[in-house]
């Protein structure tokens, strides 16, 4: 290797030596425990702006409130048709993702022959790779107007399901690689066991490999769910910036009422997630004291608990959960 | 597999069919997200070049033209492997290398040609013949001595900045400054693989030069391309593929793979021609070389990516400086350094499961902790590019840091012993054994993590990144657009124009920013896992 190899380190002072090497040690822990800081930092400006925010607005009518309206006087803020947003998006990319990204851990780590996954791996790795506003933007000139074309003729320009669907195909590959990775984990003993048994590749694949593998999977959705729920730009672009709660209708049903809620309303119409909302407010003013702008710290503290509280799950059925080989 | 088996002895029928159909479902799953994205982007591809304009008798052109060679060169590669080897390396030579030159054409539009011969000439050079002289004597002073000049000459090189005037053309700087380099290298390269002389090999050296030299000439004489970009395509698709046909034509072996990309080409132009002999319409592209390089307008033919493309650069920079030292200083302190037990051992899981979940915090987060803290706290303006670069590093340092400690644990410790045994320090075994070892894989994760940050827009939108701007960043304190950011604003104007076929441009080339990264890195990660 280069130069000290050679000698001089032997001769040169202890002293010094010792200065250096504790320097370097130092260095690196500050480095290290930055990234506490940058939790400890989130956290405060988080709560600092959002106390702020609660101090000027009642937190019950904030998470009850049905109406968001952050600029437009008189202003509201209730976060339900937010929240309600966000958890359709998350709820119908997970319906997409989910199934999707288990049965692609299965083919890759049960089926699939060396070549294939060495071919399918990084492909599925560019999925993840692609920025979420050419999603977005994907979403908007191409899947919007082909709906349009083929099943729904009255769909709106900006819709929940073309950004549901976006959504749903970047976060397959989350799915797919960690289950994939809980999969390719269990031992070959226990499929060996089942084909002694008689059980064909099916039963193999899914009687013995899925459940034993599960913790990883349940917590590969946990993932992929809380990276929808944290999902910004494609959401943005593709799905409008109108807060809205669907109107809830009712049918008679042999003399009863039955309330419901028309899908097309959900689907097919504009709504806005906590994130769109968000990047909505920042897009205006941000210069720091109003009310709007401390909301913002209000939507991102209910985002950021919401995630960590899913990684936390996450972390918590791995561990608990795991089977042990 | 099993279920033959079965049906064969006494045991009773088992159904194939249950088990075929859920292995074809698999695939058909597996398949979806990627065929979904592929679609998508031949979408976009085909609106970036305006391809819907083109007529039916152009596309009819260009297939007679260009698509019958392509496949006649394709059914003899097949046949013959050796050859359809020969031809693909040839055309992934000339491709990568086309890429490369465009690139570096783009990076000397974004900085000053006349600068960078400065510093060559005065810095860069004589440091690079230091350390290579100091090396050659087995000097092991060799880095420093090269730092040092490398110092001396960036002092020099400014003081000339300031009172030098008159430079030589643009094209003249890249010869010196690109091809007498290449030259030099083709020239050691000659040796080595001939066994020749000095002689003969400082000739092939100087028949580099001098060819670089008729390209410049030729295409300043006659303005059919800019002789600049002329260079760097001499440079790093011909020359390149000149070497490699040379080793194929002293093998032997698939040589007619190298008229590949000669018949392709001649396909081409009789396309073009008989294009252009029937009157065909072309395409109305609007990825073009005025694209990336004029700021954006009102008018669609008009507008270009220049200050995002600039922006990018900018804060990609300054999110790889800065990243790259707190993330790999992180991971070593997390994998040499911390100990297991104690309190300190408490704070190093704290600081491990704290790492894991910062991973998973949205990015608008990160802008909100960017607008707090750095813009309003510590009062860095708003979108400004230092602001930029510190929100999007800290939003891939988890990542950098796992992807680092990841290297560092492979590293083998019986190296580590080895080293600690000779009597070497633990600073000493990290920066000589661990550190070089682990530094490619340390590059892919940073450079993958670089990837992200580089199409990252929600984080930039809270932190007050203006959406367009008309001009680049001139320095840290300058307010910035990046590709995304205009991508997003054009994807919501009115004119149909902008929303799909401008826009389209920009995903286009932010898309291929991203895959030449990827590449870099997946490259780099196969040269590493090979001489692992």
């Amino acid at each position: 290797m280069s130069g000290d190899a050679t000698g001089a380190d032997l001769t040169g002072s202890r002293g010094l030596q010792r200065i250096r090497e504790g320097t370097y040690g130092t260095v690196f822990f500050v480095f290290a425990v930055l990234t506490v800081l940058t939790t400890v930092a989130i956290l405060l400006t988080l709560l600092v702006d959002a106390l702020g925010f609660f101090s000027g607005y009642s937190p019950i009518a904030f998470l009850t409130g049905t109406e968001w309206s952050p600029v437009i006087r008189p202003v509201s803020f209730g976060v339900l048709p937010l929240v309600f947003g966000t958890l359709v998006v998350t709820v119908t990319s997970g319906l997409i993702a989910i199934p999707i990204g288990v049965l692609t851990a299965i083919y890759l780590s049960e089926f699939a022959t060396v070549r294939t996954r060495s071919i399918l791996k990084p492909l599925l790795e560019i999925l993840a790779g692609v920025p979420t506003v050419v999603y977005g933007w994907f979403a908007l000139v191409y899947i919007t107007p082909a709906l349009r074309r083929t099943i729904f003729p009255g769909i709106s320009t900006f819709n929940v399901l073309s950004a549901s669907i976006v959504v749903g195909i970047m976060i397959v590959p989350m799915v797919s690689s960690i289950s994939e990775d809980a999969m390719s984990a269990v031992p070959d003993s226990l499929r060996e066991a089942g084909y002694g048994l008689g059980a064909t590749k099916f039963s193999v694949s899914v009687g013995i490999v899925v459940p034993a593998a599960i913790s990883g999977i349940v917590s590969s959705f946990i993932l992929a769910l809380s990276r929808a729920i944290g999902e910004t730009m494609a959401v943005t672009v593709a799905m409008g910036l109108q807060p809205r709660l669907p109107t809830v209708q009712s049918a008679t049903v042999a003399g009863l009422s039955v309330p419901y809620v028309n899908p097309a309303d959900v689907f097919l119409q504009p709504g806005q997630t906590m994130t769109s909302a968000m990047v909505q407010i920042a897009q205006g003013d941000l210069s720091g004291g109003s009310i709007a702008y401390d909301s913002l710290f209000a939507i991102g503290l209910t985002l950021f608990v919401i995630t960590l509280a899913m990684n936390v799950v996450s972390d918590y059925v791995t561990e608990r959960y795991r089977e042990e080989y | 597999m099993a279920t033959e088996e079965e049906t064969r002895g006494g045991f009773g029928q088992v159904s194939q069919l249950r088990g075929a159909a859920f292995r074809y479902v698999a695939l058909a799953a597996s398949l979806f997200g990627i065929v979904m994205l592929a679609a998508l982007l031949a979408n976009a591809v085909f609106d970036a070049f305006g391809l819907d304009a083109a007529s039916g008798s152009w596309y009819l052109a260009y297939a007679v033209g260009a698509g019958l060679p392509a496949l006649v060169v394709a059914a003899y590669g097949y046949r013959n492997r050796a050859a359809g080897a020969v031809s693909l390396r040839t055309l992934a030579i000339l491709v990568v290398g086309t890429f490369v030159a465009l690139g570096l054409a783009v990076m000397f539009v974004i900085f000053d040609a006349q600068a960078w011969f400065v510093y060559y000439t005065f810095a860069v050079l004589p440091a690079t013949a230091t350390f290579v002289y100091a090396r050659s004597r087995e000097d092991a002073r060799a880095p420093f001595l090269a730092t040092g000049v490398l110092v001396a000459g960036a002092v020099a090189g400014t003081v000339v900045w300031n009172v030098l005037f008159t430079y030589p053309v643009d094209w003249t700087i890249y010869l010196w400054t690109f091809v007498v380099p290449a030259a030099a290298a083709v020239a050691t390269l000659y040796r080595r693989r001939t066994g020749s002389g000095w002689r003969r090999a400082a000739l092939a050296g100087l028949g580099v030069v001098v060819g670089g030299g008729v390209v410049g000439f030729t295409l300043q004489a006659t303005g059919l391309l800019d002789p600049g970009v002329g260079i760097f395509l001499y440079l790093t698709p011909v020359l390149p593929a000149v070497v490699y046909a040379r080793d194929v034509l002293v093998g032997r072996e698939g040589r007619a793979g190298l008229l590949a990309p000669v018949v392709l080409a001649a396909g081409v132009a009789v396309g073009w021609l008989l294009a252009g002999a029937i009157g065909a319409t072309g395409p109305e592209s609007w990825l073009d070389w005025q694209f990336l390089t004029s700021p954006p307008s009102q008018t669609p033919t008009q507008a270009g990516l220049y200050p995002a493309i600039v922006g990018s650069v900018f804060v990609i920079v300054i999110v790889a400086v800065v990243s790259f030292v707190l993330g790999v200083g992180a991971a070593v302190y997390l994998e040499e350094y911390a100990p297991s037990s104690g309190p300190l051992g408490w704070l190093t899981r704290l600081i491990r499961i704290n790492i894991s979940n910062l991973a998973g915090v949205p990015s608008v987060v990160y802008g909100l902790l960017g607008l707090a803290v750095f813009v309003n706290l510590l009062g860095l303006g708003f979108g400004t590019v230092v602001v930029a670069g510190f929100t999007l590093s800290l939003l891939i340092l988890p990542i950098v840091i796992i992807s680092a400690q990841e290297a560092i644990r492979s590293v083998p410790s019986d190296q580590r012993q080895a080293s600690l045994g000779m009597g070497a320090t633990r600073w000493q075994t990290i920066r000589n054994v661990v550190l070089p070892r682990s530094l490619p894989g340390v590059l892919t994760g940073t450079i993958l993590s670089l990837s992200r940050a580089i199409g990252e827009t929600a984080p930039l939108l809270m932190i007050g990144a203006p959406n367009t701007v008309f001009s680049p960043p001139t320095g840290l304190a300058s307010r910035v657009s990046v590709m995304p950011l205009q991508v997003f604003h054009w994807a919501f104007a009115a004119q149909e124009d902008f929303r799909v076929g401008v826009a389209a441009a920009g995903v286009v080339t932010l898309l291929v920013v991203l895959l030449a990264m990827n590449s870099m890195a997946i490259l780099l990660r196969n040269r590493y896992q090979r001489s692992a």
